[in-house]
């Protein structure tokens, strides 16, 4: 949703810039409409629902009346330390799966940018973990990774002779992280992938004419190049993760350390709180921080492609 | 220019990778139940996985009613439950639910009173289910829910194990004797004892709550009209309680603790990596069971003890039928056939397990069965026994607020409360929250649902 309002507001930009008739551009708007209203109908009508569910008592359990109360949830929702800690989680688990997958993928774009043998298999095979269902990355890593008895981590760890480790219950904020790091890094690689590969060739060859040394090279053109890549997978790269819930949800199923707002909303609503109305402000919170996250992000990103396409 | 082509291909990459994913991860069945076929969530424990493999064969092959089973975990079965029952979510005929839910939910309507269904078919031998087990899933003497194996907990213990370290298990132990039995026994190899850890009320909030209750605390007071009163997690004794366990757990519990419910230990246990285990009885008959690697190894006791005369806990897994659902009687003929007496002798035969892992403890005619009899010598005495010890009125030392239970209070916010919690003392267990902290954020959580 936010990569097509991305699109949207990028290619307003240009029709600015073209500076065409006030009808021409309605009777572009024109077919999109019957899109627009039908988008419109299924995004905005339930937030505007939320909203006001946000403003009652409403819970199921016990059953009760549905009570306007006002503010008192978003009161309650500033002086909730377990709400506190959730959003302290969110950012954990968004910072260092981000800054870990970009730092990994980059390293892999760069040895995948080299022509070698094999090299479509070993790309391909790269890219796998991002093709899995989060759920699925999730159990594997619980089970397969992490477990106690029979996961291959502690199995290298006793082999080595040390005592195993319950990672996931022990290390949650760091289990997960680690499991998005390992699914997230293909989608880095991919974005530095394309950045490495639309380096003009001639740039590089003058500088080697010139008796660059290959490290020289990388530091003083290829990084400066890729700046704008890295903060293109950086943004995306939050915006995704920020909305992490299934490793959470089968990897640890909640508790200190896990709970990350997602996991808290739906803990509060769905999942065994049934407090609807509570819970709707939480995601009405969470909604007005992404639209913030957002703009920066849509800031940040049309202001580079802007800078990109002068140079 | 080049530049830009890249970033944009980058972008839309990423944009369609993204919705691939998104979709990937989405549920996609969204169940439609054409001709005569019916919905059915059930928890995934062994007996109901046997359940459903005989399914096709024993009931849908002479009904022509189609079962649709959703296997669940405990957690994830009472979420989907309590919204399709309680906020009427419509997708189930039949659900499976316990003696916690079943008068709730009779109580507000939500679900099918089963008594007139019972009464009309003689063959389900109404009277035959053991008298604990229905009331307790009953309200105003209504049966809400059809009782698919009955069980308490008690302890159950290696023989061999125990003899070989020169310890005797008493008949009826105390929590004290348990412990210095568990940490005599812990090696590197076996651990002297499992015990629940797994976050979640039924899970480790079912094993806790009766040790609570023994070592005299309680999760809230009661006030004179039975409702639900003040928190009482910050009390000395529920301290003392959670103190215990998980010391316990630390000093000589099984391995991941944190992460273990009843089929972790039972794993455990039969992989010989644990010597003791104290959980539901239920879990005798797959020890006992023919295919079991520790088959005739095991003693049993009754649930320890401390500051009360019985701790075991009364649960039974329960068929039920939301209000919502369309095909009532469709849903009746499967509960008839899952929990009357027929099923049990015909699963004798025929189940994996052998006799001695029929669904237990619903039935006096269960235990008049000679294969079962023969089968489950070992424990079906201490089942009973504990089923009718289990102390569901009156379980601890002062007065609960809401309806009965032992390893449960009987009130609508237990729920929520148990699961919140349990998450806090997992935490203890997993060796990353201190015990007080972990109590301070119980009693905010206790107290906030009290004021509910």
């Amino acid at each position: 949703m936010t990569a097509t309002a991305g699109a949207v507001d990028a290619s307003g930009s240009k029709r600015r810039r073209l500076n065409p008739r006030l009808s021409e551009s309605w009777r572009r708007r024109l077919p999109l409409l019957p899109a627009l209203l039908f988008t419109i109908l299924l995004t905005q009508v339930p937030f505007v629902m939320s909203v006001y569910y946000s403003l009652t008592n409403w819970h199921i359990v016990p059953p009760g009346p549905r009570d306007f109360i006002g503010l008192r949830n978003y009161q309650h929702l500033f002086s909730d330390h377990f709400f506190r800690s959730a959003v302290w989680v969110s950012i954990e688990l968004t910072v260092v799966p981000v800054i870990g997958s970009l730092v990994l993928g980059a390293a892999f774009a760069v040895l995948l940018d080299r022509k070698f043998f094999g090299q479509g298999v070993v790309r391909t095979l790269l890219i796998t973990p991002f093709l899995l269902m989060p759920v699925v990355v999730g159990l594997i890593w619980k089970n397969q990774m992490f477990n106690d008895l029979y996961g291959v981590m502690n199995w290298v760890i006793e082999k080595l002779g040390g005592s195993s480790v319950d990672f996931v219950s022990r290390y949650p904020t760091w289990a997960i992280a680690l499991t998005l790091v390992w699914q997230w890094t293909p989608f880095m690689m991919l974005i530095m992938l394309a950045g490495l590969q639309s380096q003009p060739s001639d740039v590089l060859e003058a500088a080697k004419v010139d008796g660059a040394t290959p490290w020289g090279i990388f530091r003083q053109l290829t990084v400066t190049h890729l700046r704008p890549y890295m903060e293109l997978g950086i943004l995306l790269g939050t915006i995704y993760l920020i909305q992490v819930y299934d490793q959470v949800a089968v990897m640890t199923g909640g508790g200190p350390g896990s709970t990350n707002v997602p996991y808290f909303v739906f803990q509060r609503s769905i999942g065994g709180g049934w407090e609807f109305g509570q819970a709707s402000s939480y995601s009405i919170v969470v909604v007005i921080f992404s639209i913030v996250i957002a703009t920066i992000a849509l800031r940040v990103l049309s202001g580079l492609l802007k800078g990109e396409e002068i140079a | 220019m080049r530049g830009t082509r890249g970033l944009w291909a980058a972008a839309v990459v990423a944009a369609v990778v993204a919705v691939v994913a998104a979709g990937c991860g989405g549920k996609s069945s969204s169940s439609s139940s054409k001709g005569n076929s019916i919905n059915v969530a059930i928890v995934d424990n062994p007996q109901m996985k046997d359940i459903a493999k005989l399914t096709p064969s024993l009931f849908t092959a002479k009904s022509g009613i189609k079962v649709n089973y959703t296997v669940l975990d405990e957690g994830t079965l009472r979420q989907v439950t309590t919204r399709d029952v309680a906020a009427g979510g419509r997708q189930f005929d039949v659900v499976m639910i316990g003696p916690y839910e079943a008068p709730q939910f009779g109580r507000d309507g939500t679900i099918q009173d089963l008594t007139p269904y019972a009464q009309r078919e003689a063959s389900y031998q109404l009277s035959d289910i053991i008298p604990s087990v229905r009331s307790a899933l009953s309200t105003d003497g209504k049966l809400f829910a059809a009782p698919f194996y009955g069980e308490s907990s008690f302890v159950m213990y290696r023989k061999d194990v125990l003899k070989a370290a020169g310890l005797t298990m008493p008949a009826r132990p105390t929590w004290d004797q348990v412990a210095a039995i568990a940490r005599k026994v812990n090696s590197p190899k076996m651990a002297g004892i499992c015990l629940r850890g797994k976050p979640g009320w039924g899970d480790l909030g079912a094993s806790f709550t009766t040790v609570l209750n023994t070592f005299g605390g309680t999760w809230w007071s009661a006030k004179p009209d039975g409702s639900i009163g003040q928190a009482q997690v910050n009390q000395p004794a529920f301290k003392q309680a959670l103190q215990f366990y998980t010391s316990l757990i630390h000093d000589a519990g099984e391995k991941d603790a944190a992460n273990s419910s009843f089929n972790e230990c039972l794993t455990q246990y039969k992989d010989g990596k644990v010597a003791m285990w104290y959980d539901a009885t239920v879990a005798a008959g797959i020890l006992e069971a023919s295919d079991s690697p520790v088959k005739g190894k095991n003693g049993y006791a009754l649930a320890p003890v401390k500051d009360t005369p019985a701790s075991g806990w009364l649960w039974s897994w329960a068929l039920a039928i939301p209000k919502t659902s369309s095909k009532a009687d469709s849903a009746w003929k499967y509960i008839s056939f899952a929990t009357g007496p027929q099923y049990i002798k015909e699963a004798g035969t025929r189940i994996d397990g052998g006799w001695a892992a029929i669904p237990p403890g619903t039935r006096n005619s269960t235990y008049k069965i000679p294969q079962y009899e023969q089968a489950a010598s070992a424990f079906a005495d201490e089942t009973l026994k504990s089923m009718a010890a289990a102390p569901i009125a009156n379980p601890g030392t002062s007065k609960r607020p809401g309806l009965p239970g032992v390893q449960y209070v009987g009130v609508p916010q237990f729920q929520d409360v148990g699961n919140q919690c349990t998450q806090q003392f997992s935490a203890v267990i997993a060796g990353r929250s201190s015990i007080d902290s972990a109590l301070k954020n119980c009693q905010t959580i206790a107290s906030q649902a009290a004021s509910q």
